[in-house]
């Protein structure tokens, strides 16, 4: 299976400069030899700022049939972090004018401290139990019901499992997708979360012992795109950092559409009616770009004694109230 | 395997971060961040591990009492993405950054200055590392 198309790569980058100062970014900077970058290069990359992606090749190869395979950048700095929330529905308010990505933007309730989400710009739409639900979830990234972070009862915070899909509707990354015979193998960077999306035909477990990543199966829709749905979710985990919740009849769809040999959109849609009245997308379309097939994923894991050393020296400090959450 | 594809797609950098907000997982509702706090002192240690890198250093108050600080910056990867590497401070250091302090007043801090949305180093801090200012 023929994956990469030289040609387009090199027209993607075709008039772009390669500058050192480019290349410090990419990797840490070492020695100065060629030699030395060139090894420092092979391990733990970053990738490219979203901009890179962008007008560089008016003439991408077409996509590959039903081939979704390689590694996949979501240009987290540039929209893939979602530390308000899910891409389309984040945690804060209207925008006082601001442009996108600007400061006022960023502030439009970040500071927290609200009960609920009421006059969020995109409002979801809780069920009271939903409500209820949300409400229990202390998040401490920046959104309208932010708390300093000793207050917080994130579970990622204490190490627990990232579970899905907040991987996808937080800290989206750099993943990888491999194709077999009977599955897709999701290999995903922050937390180092992994899952298997059978495509052997087989059915969605009727009532499933809940998971951390829950039970998908997959299947082509069209040539270009690739439906997962996933059940038997455990209710313990939050489904983004603004701490929306959910319940074990969540039912998530992802659309994956590959656009170009270059590009792929990702869909994500949330399906729980006993928190939600209807069901709404945490993803719409968001862009991936392809990465060389050689990109070595930085590793970021959560070491539970790390974040109980951070908590010590400098969460606690700053609000020492653990003892009082939950 | 094709290396040159992979050499020169990694070149596909783009340009370098123009203040663009990065925001922190953990926001500042601790802190305030309509303060830019500098402070000046001797490096410590600096430790380069989630969830943040944390930069410890002792610098006298206005009144000339040692303090023992500890600020934070993001966590490693982000660091990385903006010039940062697990050297990029040493102990014994004189450095001079900009910070947001705890609401609290105890001397822990995130590297920022007044107004910053998060608090990212390099983006919104003057970082001067031994007289040299830290441009990465």
């Amino acid at each position: 299976m023929s994956k990469r198309c030289a040609v387009s790569i090199v027209a993607l980058v075709a008039g772009l400069m390669f500058s050192p100062v480019l290349r410090a970014q990419i990797a840490a900077p070492q020695a100065a030899g060629p030699e030395a970058k060139n090894e420092a290069r092979k391990w733990n990359n970053i990738p490219p700022r979203k901009s890179a992606y962008t007008g560089g090749n008016p003439a991408p190869a077409p996509a590959p049939r039903r081939d979704l395979s390689g590694i996949w950048d979501a240009a987290g700095l540039d929209g893939g972090f979602q530390v308000n929330g899910a891409n389309e529905h984040p945690a804060l308010f209207p925008r006082k004018g601001g442009a996108a990505g600007s400061p006022l933007e960023a502030t439009a309730g970040a500071e927290g401290g609200r009960p609920d989400e009421t006059g969020i710009e995109h409002p979801l739409p809780y069920t009271p139990l939903g409500l209820t639900a949300l409400k229990a979830n202390k998040p401490s990234g920046p959104g309208v019901r932010q708390v300093p972070a000793a207050l917080s009862n994130d579970p990622v915070d204490q190490c627990d499992p990232m579970g899905f899909p907040r991987m996808e509707l937080f800290e989206l990354r750099t993943f990888e997708l491999e194709q077999t015979a009977n599955k897709v193998i999701y290999l995903n960077e922050w937390y180092g979360n992994w899952r298997i999306i059978w495509t052997d035909g087989r059915e969605l477990p009727k009532d499933p012992e809940p998971r951390w990543d829950g039970y998908s199966v997959g299947k082509w829709v069209d040539d270009y795109t690739f439906v997962v749905e996933t059940v038997g979710l455990n209710s313990r985990s939050w489904l983004d950092h603004a701490g929306r919740p959910h319940s074990a009849d969540l039912r998530v769809e992802e659309r994956f559409h590959r656009v170009d040999h270059d590009n792929m959109e990702l869909t994500v849609t949330i399906d729980d009616p006993k928190m939600y009245k209807e069901p709404w997308m945490g993803l719409n379309k968001f862009p991936l770009h392809l990465l060389p097939s050689d990109f070595d994923m930085p590793e970021l894991l959560c070491s539970p004694i790390d974040m109980a050393e951070y908590n010590r020296q400098v969460a606690d400090t700053v609000a020492p109230s653990r003892g009082k959450k939950k | 395997m094709r290396k040159k594809l992979a050499a020169i797609s990694l070149a596909v950098a783009g340009l370098l971060a123009i203040s663009v907000p990065l925001f922190a997982h953990h926001g500042n509702a601790s802190y305030d961040s309509t303060k830019t706090v500098t402070v000046k002192g001797t490096v410590t240690d600096y430790i380069w591990s989630n969830p943040h890198v944390l930069l410890k250093l002792d610098a006298k108050d206005s009144s000339g009492k040692m303090l023992h600080w500890i600020i934070e910056a993001q966590n490693p990867l982000s660091q990385t993405e903006v010039g940062w590497t697990k050297d990029t401070f040493k102990p014994g250091d004189q450095v001079i950054v900009e910070v947001i302090q705890a609401k609290s007043g105890v001397p822990v801090g995130r590297f920022g200055a007044a107004g910053s949305t998060a608090g990212l180093a390099t983006q919104e801090s003057l970082i001067v590392i031994n007289g040299k200012q830290f441009k990465p």
